[in-house]
């Protein structure tokens, strides 16, 4: 089996210069990326002091833990945001993923009458909203979802755009001979769903998936709306509101009450830099997981068959 | 023994809704609809008396680990006292009026809540009827926080001649200072006694600037503006009263000849780089502090900030007096809180509030936290915090009158009659009490407000030449409708002017 | 008569489909369709009222269309509108470029192994936030310890003032959006490649085509649903600009801001002190209907070439 995957990988070969030229393109433009990040750990490990002197170096002239000892010390505060963003996170992209699965899929199909109805009840959400109010009313007093972990979870459960985009991958990689295959097999329609598109359909739903992920863990407005206990606030959460806190208050210096104020709980540089990396480091490490979906491709060939 | 109370209180209650659903289920599902959610709904009839009233809290500041524990002291206290128990719940002060404005404007239940001239708009909010009008309820359950805090406080924030919150007894006038890192003066043998206007600190700026390559002479931000002697009808909109004005003639501070010598020097002190190149763009010069790598800047005062920038900067600030100290509508408007216009108990909310700005038990609790656990007293008046505090660190100023709080370590004994002192020697600005409504130019002042956000900090921190830029910036915000927000305001002030006999 | 019964027979025969869109039809109800009616604000003054949101919105008086004169009567209202449009207009064609040209790229690079570290570091700046953009951004274009100026000097250039001068920062602007997004979008085009039948490049092979006969022949052809569909949806956010990016990254320098305001920022700004809901939500009807009409147009036209590759 491993065999022929790599003979068919060869007639896919670049020739070697061209290789070359490909590496570098995206070799650069990955280091581009990376570099700002580097230098994001590099500055949380920088000593406060040398830091407010020089300014932003690569390589600083006095390392320290400070920062990441500070952002410790709330201990468990930190610790209870993990587990909310990353419950949140899983439990999300999975009731995520089905809504979306299900959605898209139906209005990839052609045989369905009301597919084009239904698309435009998607799309036209991407659109349009009520604002931020009404919103809330719904999530709040109708749904009943104020300081619940559900209140992070289903608003951002279905997604237009995803869907959109997952229709597009169904009905490009999934043919209709398959599926007529299936029917012909006298499979019904869940089942030729589940065994002959979800398989084919692997790349693009990891897409999803993976988005999704993101989305969930790098959401932090949600949890600015609705949710009041302290023990509910996911990581990003927790990181915006200490930025904003601070640029609000240093935007109010006029007053002295609140300059005063500042003095006692302006959180260093570096600390903030600590949580940027503390709230992106672990998933950097799910990433691989669906990395493998979208560069290594499927081996198709035998599910067609 | 609380445990057990409760419990029975439990029982007790249950047995009396079950009785009152019995006999009049009517009116006990009607208050189940409206119900506040929190509170079992079991309000009006005689259940009331008996079971202590929760209300719900919502004020400014960073969620506190130990929240919960505190407020439950706390509420063994005002249940005992007044027959209320508190929910408060905490939001940091960079999402406080977002996140106030949509519970608000959605009609969630709440009680009391923080508002003031730079969080939570306090007159929009009061006028757009998100508060409760409280005149005859301080009248009636207010007469401590009436007795006990500055007349001009309550004077001060009337709105159309009501008032809506409960301000905090704090510091009432404004003032800025020119602060000095001490350190550099005494190096420099320099004297800042002589030191009132911006023109005066050349010849220090100077000297700095010749010997302390490192050093930035002038730490500036970007929100910098001249002390210039008016009264803004908005704060850093280019509209104004002159303090001493006695016609109460609008002017636009773009075309006045102050502004402009001002700007001048402000400009010569850019080019001469005592003042960073990029201050249009800075934000913040924390930086400068901590290394001590500045020489002087402006800040707003109050009294004994010497002694807390010094220690909180590790070396020592001095300062001297750059302008008055005059009473303006937003430093009245300072701190306050406010019942909410859909409150179901107002009359307890007032009574709480008046209990925490008098009762030195509750206003302490609510601020250090509980004795023996977040900090301990060291006198009768005096207390000294715990290592367990951090966990426990409330933003004093926005909970109440500060001047019954307990003495830190290292304060003088008389800083009370410091800040009272301080009060007195407050100069009512021209507009006090006089609060423009915007709600027929919202659309110019939209306008306007881009425009300012292109002009202000470039003009006001000498970064462009105010020669070629203040005449641009004078059509420019002529263009956005300044004009007609001028003549507006002017309508009211006249009006204001002659109900009030100014 | 007879129609009723054919409406019942219709869903009788698709009920499995209907089934399967029914969770998410309903989550678009309850959180889409339902707080659309709160856009009725954007007609009114809105004042509070002590029996709730509803009530609110009863009571408060009607204002006909005020609330959306300050985005037309402005003298800034061009340019906020054309910086908008240019912007977004740039945003959508050199991003769908470089993030196809990225997958392509990624996709044909002979060792996987590689690819995978490539396309992880690509993905990173999606990580961060504006605010952290922001910092790196002035990290660099500080004009005192910024290090473009030091490198400028170490060349013997002169350094610039990079907060105050105009003419840079649509190219920085456009820069780091596409810094940020590249990595992100490519993941669409990427799993899209790797959709793609293997079998039709092993025939295009026989047939001796080269490499990049085959990304063109091929490759291309194939991913043109998708960058339709991406094209379109794009089309639809035009009028929104993304307010972090334009407000964190050029440090709200006013001196910038005939390059750098955009209706997102220009709202902010404008509202921050009258607070008016019923300006914000005006503002953003404004955009949606914008969008909409766009988006429509578009759709209508590519479906008069594919009908496949369109919307709906």
């Amino acid at each position: 089996m491993s065999s022929i995957t790599k003979k068919e990988r060869d007639f896919h070969h670049l020739s070697k210069p061209w290789n070359v030229v490909f590496n570098l393109i995206a070799g650069i433009f990955a280091f581009l990326c990376v570099f700002p990040f580097l230098f994001v750990v590099i500055i949380s490990f920088t000593d406060e002091g040398v830091l407010a002197r020089d300014g932003y170096k690569l390589i600083p002239e006095k390392w320290s833990l400070g920062a990441y000892r500070y952002v410790f010390e709330s201990g468990d505060m930190l610790l209870r945001s993990y587990g909310v963003t990353i419950f949140v996170t899983v439990i999300g992209t999975i009731v995520s993923l089905l809504f979306i699965a299900f959605y898209a899929y139906a209005i990839s199909r052609k045989s369905f009458r009301y597919r084009n109805f239904f698309a435009f009840f998607a799309f036209f959400t991407m659109l349009f909203n009520g604002g931020l109010v009404p919103t809330y009313i719904i999530v709040t007093q109708f749904l009943g979802l104020k300081d619940s972990i559900w209140a992070l979870i289903l608003p951002l459960a279905v997604n237009a755009f995803y869907i959109m985009i997952l229709r597009t991958f169904y009905s490009t990689s999934v043919p209709d001979a398959i599926i007529e295959s299936g029917k012909i097999d006298g499979a019904g329609e869940f089942r030729i769903f589940l065994t002959l598109v979800l398989p084919l359909s692997l790349p693009g739903l990891a897409t999803i998936a993976l988005f999704s992920t993101l989305g969930y863990w790098n959401d932090w407005f949600n949890a600015l709306l609705y949710i009041d206990n302290p023990n509910l606030v996911p990581l990003q959460s927790m990181l915006m509101r200490i930025e904003t806190s601070m640029q609000f208050i240093l935007q109010n210096s006029q007053n002295s009450s609140l300059s005063l104020e500042a003095l006692r709980s302006m959180p260093q540089d570096t600390s903030r830099m600590a949580m940027v990396v503390l709230a992106t480091g672990p998933i950097i490490f799910a990433y691989p997981f669906f990395q493998r979906y979208f560069i290594q491709g499927l081996t198709v060939g035998a599910v067609k068959e | 023994m609380g445990k057990k109370r409760k419990r029975f209180s439990l029982l007790l209650t249950s047995l009396m809704a079950f009785s009152l659903a019995l006999t009049a289920c009517g009116g006990g599902s009607n208050n189940a609809a409206t119900g506040t959610g929190t509170n079992t709904g079991s309000s009006g009839n005689g259940a009331a008396s008996e079971k202590p009233v929760e209300l719900i809290w919502y004020t400014i500041g960073g969620p506190q680990k130990d929240l919960d524990k505190v407020m439950e002291e706390v509420n063994k206290y005002t249940k005992e006292k007044i027959n209320v128990t508190v929910k408060m719940n905490m939001i940091d002060f960079g999402d406080y009026t977002q996140k106030m404005q949509v519970k608000v404007a959605s009609g969630e239940p709440m009680d009391i809540l923080f508002t003031s001239s730079w969080a939570f708009d306090y007159v929009q909010n009061a006028r757009k009827g998100a508060f409760m009008e409280l005149d005859s309820l301080l009248n009636e359950y207010g007469k401590g926080v009436v007795d006990t805090i500055d007349p001009a406080f309550l004077e001060g924030s009337k709105v159309d001649g009501h008032n809506y919150a409960v301000p905090a007894n704090k510091e009432l006038p404004a003032q800025e200072v020119w602060r000095f890192n001490k350190e550099l003066l005494d190096k420099y043998k320099l004297d800042i006694s002589g030191v009132k206007t911006m023109e005066s600190l050349e010849p220090l700026l100077k000297t700095i600037k010749e010997n302390e390559p490192g050093i930035t002479p002038y730490a500036m931000v970007k929100d910098f503006m001249p002390i210039l002697p008016f009264d803004y009808i908005i704060e850093k909109m280019p509209m104004a009263v002159y303090m001493d004005t006695k016609d109460y003639k609008i002017v636009n501070i773009l075309e006045s000849p102050e502004l402009k010598s001002s700007l001048e020097t402000v400009r010569k002190y850019y080019k001469a780089g005592y003042i960073s190149p990029e201050v249009a763009t800075t934000t913040s010069v924390d930086d400068l502090y901590k290394s001590s790598n500045w020489f002087m800047d402006r800040a707003a005062t109050q009294p004994m900030a010497d002694n807390l920038w010094s220690a909180s900067y590790g070396y020592p600030v001095v300062s001297t007096p750059a302008g008055e100290p005059y009473i303006y509508n937003w430093s009245v408007m300072g701190s306050m809180q406010a019942i909410s216009a859909n409150s179901e108990y107002p009359e307890k909310a007032m009574e709480f509030l008046n209990l925490l700005n008098t009762d030195p038990v509750l206003r302490n609790m609510i601020d250090s936290g509980i004795e023996g656990v977040h900090y301990e007293k060291t006198g009768e008046n005096t207390m000294k915090n715990l290592p367990e505090s951090k966990n426990y660190d409330m933003p004093t100023f926005s909970l109440g009158n500060i001047m019954i709080n307990y003495l830190n370590e290292g304060d003088p004994e008389n800083k009370w009659e410091e800040f009272k002192k301080f009060n007195e020697s407050g100069v009512n600005a021209p507009l006090l009490g006089f609060n423009f409504d915007t709600s027929k130019v919202t659309n110019e002042i939209a306008a306007v407000q881009n425009v300012k956000e292109e002009f202000w900090a470039p003009l006001m921190t000498g970064t462009v030449d105010p020669e070629e830029y203040l005449p641009k910036a004078i059509e420019k915000f002529k263009a956005a409708g300044l004009d007609a927000i001028i003549a507006e305001a002017q309508t009211q002030i006249d009006a204001w002017k002659a109900e009030n006999n100014k | 008569m007879k129609k009723t019964s054919g409406f019942i027979k219709n869903i009788i025969n698709n009920k499995v489909m209907l089934l399967m869109v029914l969770p998410g039809a309903l989550w678009f109800l309850f959180f889409s369709y339902l707080p659309m009616m709160g856009a009725v604000i954007a007609f009114k003054e809105y004042r509070f009222s002590r029996d709730g949101f509803w009530a609110s919105i009863i009571d408060s008086k009607w204002v006909g269309m005020d609330n959306f004169k300050f985005l037309f009567t402005t003298n800034d209202a061009y340019i906020i509108t054309r910086n908008t449009l240019l912007y977004n207009g740039a945003f959508i064609v050199l991003g769908l470029i470089l993030s196809v040209l990225m997958a392509i790229v990624l996709s044909e690079i002979v060792n996987k192994k590689l690819a995978k570290v490539y396309q992880t570091g690509m993905f990173l700046p999606y990580f961060l936030s504006w605010v952290v953009v922001g910092y790196f951004a002035f990290s660099f274009l500080s004009s005192e310890r910024g290090m473009l100026n030091q490198v400028m000097e170490f060349m013997g250039m002169e350094s610039v003032q990079w907060y105050s001068e105009k003419k840079y920062w649509p190219f920085i602007l456009i820069f780091v959006y596409l810094w940020k997004a590249v990595g992100y979008n490519s993941v669409v085009y990427l799993a899209a490649i790797m959709g793609i039948d293997k079998s039709l490049y092993e025939a295009a092979m026989i047939d001796g085509a080269s490499k990049f006969q085959q990304i063109r022949n091929i490759t291309l052809p194939l991913l043109n649903p998708i960058i339709t569909i991406m094209t379109l949806l794009a089309i639809g956010k035009i009028f929104y600009a993304d307010f972090g990016l334009f407000y964190q990254v050029p440090r709200n320098s006013g001196t910038l801001y005939s390059v750098t305001n955009v209706i997102d920022t220009y709202v902010y700004q404008g509202l921050k002190t009258t607070g008016e809901i019923g300006m914000s939500t005006a503002a953003g009807l404004y955009q949606s209907v914008v969008g909409f009409v766009l988006v429509m147009t578009s759709n209508y036209i590519v479906r008069k070439y594919n009908k496949d590759s369109a919307l709906f």
